[in-house]
């Protein structure tokens, strides 16, 4: 182990604390980028926005821009979006179709393959000399995909990507796989910034159901079906939801390992979540049988709920909303928002579930201006030195931990407990203290043995 | 052998391209109703005419440096290209196509 900036002393999975310079101090910031994001799987792009040979889509993992590309047999590989010769990005599109990527600087272009094909003056100004076969563009070292999802890791030690999601893809499998035919990104990606660390918006799509009530109680209120928001009484929207799910819902929060959680519910219907249109919410009553088919009655009626697969992809069921947290400073994230939908679903139900997501969750979004209203104020505070130093309370459920033995899977508690978050630091901890994949994963067998039973 | 045989005239859509193995490399185009062939290799640096991307007034833009070319005269249209590639006529015979390489016709193209 190696614990250079001591952040195991910051981070108590145990009592239940955490300092809060783990969200401000630049060099935790820097040593994340090369221990936590260099080294977990990372969210790239999903597969049908590049079908085609010579499709690519620009991305980040963590802070490195890079590039995804379909290669001419089918296959998708990722590079560093930097040449080879001066750092200049050879890409600056957000995707499109190309036969080659040649960098705006000096000219040098290489193909879909990564490999640099042609120098300008290679004859005249290199003498000949240049090994073209040394210079090609840095390749991500592992690429897989999983329903669709496809995702990057730089790490060859790391453990394959089913393993590292472990019990969370029982929980992915909810969202990707409810019909034939899988998933598809539906309009445009959604792009932009938020002046907060980016463990605040990853925790909490990864543990915190309890903000909700509170934190969206204005966006509750106006749905309500109450004459004063619409004269007769009626949902505001034909077949939306009357409630949200948690109101009368039983239900829990989940830690399944490697810093992964999520939030699940029983609900009586298969319906969506108030927020989401009454069209949409129709289509998902109209395909459950087809969903309990494919994945049982607990997930085919679990269109409402958080997710966060370690570090920083985060999804909404229901609201279909799946992002990435991209970190930019110890203070600043880019959030990009896809919107992801059933192949299968007709046209129509498409454009409604686009103007859904885009309502709730979209950068204008009433739900979403609620909880980045909260990390910008938060992070706000911590400019304070003080508050740097003031323990947050990470105690909710403490001690309740179980394993359930009707088949959902990982740690779970009740709705409202903060089991997840505890595993999500916890692994952070670990993570950022330990020099290699054998050891975190040493590590996290001591952590999630003490988490379920403190 | 002054003519190498391409393809059929139905198996090179418009707006597409085909490199043909010769002495030197051919890039064959089909572009509206006509077939052009011209040098692969760009004059301005390494790269193929064949993948390039082909516009429907007949030139094409090479895909590494984006210089673009007439298809008809093989003049560079746009810098870094300041050489033309040069050009090969086209025969086309019972649905086949088929590229002249003949020393006429390459000094012709030369010319």
């Amino acid at each position: 182990m190696d614990d250079l900036l001591h952040v195991r002393s910051l981070v108590n999975s145990r009592e239940g604390t955490v300092k809060p310079a783990i969200y401000t101090d630049p060099d935790i910031y820097r040593l994340e980028l090369e221990r936590i994001f260099a080294r977990s799987w990372l969210f790239l792009a999903h597969e049908s926005m590049i079908p085609k040979a010579g499709d690519f889509f620009t991305t980040y993992m963590g802070e490195d821009a890079v590039l995804v590309v379909r290669q001419k047999d089918g296959s998708v590989e990722a590079y560093l979006n930097q040449c080879r010769h001066r750092g200049m990005r050879v890409c600056h599109a957000d995707g499109g179709n190309t036969r080659a990527f040649t960098c705006p600087y000096h000219g040098w272009s290489y193909g879909l393959d990564g490999a640099l094909n042609s120098v300008p003056l290679e004859k005249e100004a290199y003498r000949d000399q240049l090994d073209k076969s040394k210079w090609g563009l840095t390749r991500v070292t592992r690429i897989a995909t999983y329903k669709g999802l496809i995702f990057g890791n730089w790490d060859a030690t790391a453990p394959d990507l089913e393993d590292y999601l472990g019990d969370m893809k029982w929980y992915l499998d909810g969202f990707l796989d409810r019909r034939a035919g899988g998933t598809e990104v539906l309009g445009g990606v959604h792009k932009w910034t938020i002046d907060c660390n980016w463990k605040f918006a990853a925790e909490q799509f990864c543990s915190d159901q309890y903000h909700a009530p509170y934190t969206h109680a204005s966006a509750i209120q106006v749905l309500q079906p109450t004459a004063a928001n619409k004269a007769d009484g009626s949902p505001l929207g034909e077949g939306q939801t009357a409630k949200p799910v948690w109101a009368d819902a039983l239900g829990g929060v989940q830690f399944s390992g490697n810093g992964h959680g999520s939030a699940f519910f029983f609900t009586g219907k298969p319906d969506a979540n108030v927020w989401v249109g009454g069209q949409v919410s129709a289509y998902f009553r109209e395909h459950y049988p087809e969903a309990v088919a494919r994945l049982g009655e607990v997930r085919a009626k679990r269109l409402a709920g958080h997710n966060t697969m370690f570090p920083t992809l985060s999804w909404l069921n229901g609201t279909q909303t799946l992002r990435v947290w991209h970190p930019r400073g110890p203070d600043k994230i880019e959030v990009w928002a896809f919107c992801i939908g059933d192949k299968e679903m007709p046209d129509d139900v498409k454009d409604a579930l686009i103007k859904s997501h885009a309502r709730s969750f979209g950068p204008a979004g009433f739900l979403e201006q609620d909880d980045s209203e909260n990390w910008v104020e938060v992070q706000k505070v911590l400019k304070g030195h003080m508050a740097r130093r003031t323990d947050f309370c990470m105690q909710m459920g403490r001690g309740f931990e179980e394993r359930r033995s009707d088949g959902i899977p990982g740690l779970t508690n009740y709705t409202f407990a903060e089991t997840a978050a505890r595993g999500f630091y916890q692994h952070w901890a670990d993570m950022m203290s330990a020099e290699n994949w054998g050891e975190i994963e040493a590590l996290a067998k001591v952590s999630e043995k003490e988490l379920a039973d403190v | 052998m002054s003519q190498i045989h391409v393809c059929s005239i139905g198996d090179l859509p418009p707006g597409e391209a085909r490199r043909v193995e010769a002495e030197p490399a051919v890039a064959v185009f089909h572009v509206g109703d006509a077939f052009y062939a011209v040098a692969d290799l760009c004059t301005h640096a390494t790269a193929s005419m064949s993948e390039g991307y082909v516009d429907d007034d007949a030139t094409v833009e090479c895909p590494v440096h984006a210089a673009r070319f007439c298809l008809k005269t093989g003049r560079a249209l746009c810098l870094p290209a300041t050489e033309a590639l040069r050009t090969f006529p086209i025969v086309i015979r019972d649905g086949e196509v088929y590229v002249d390489m003949s020393a006429d016709a390459l000094s012709e193209a030369a010319e």
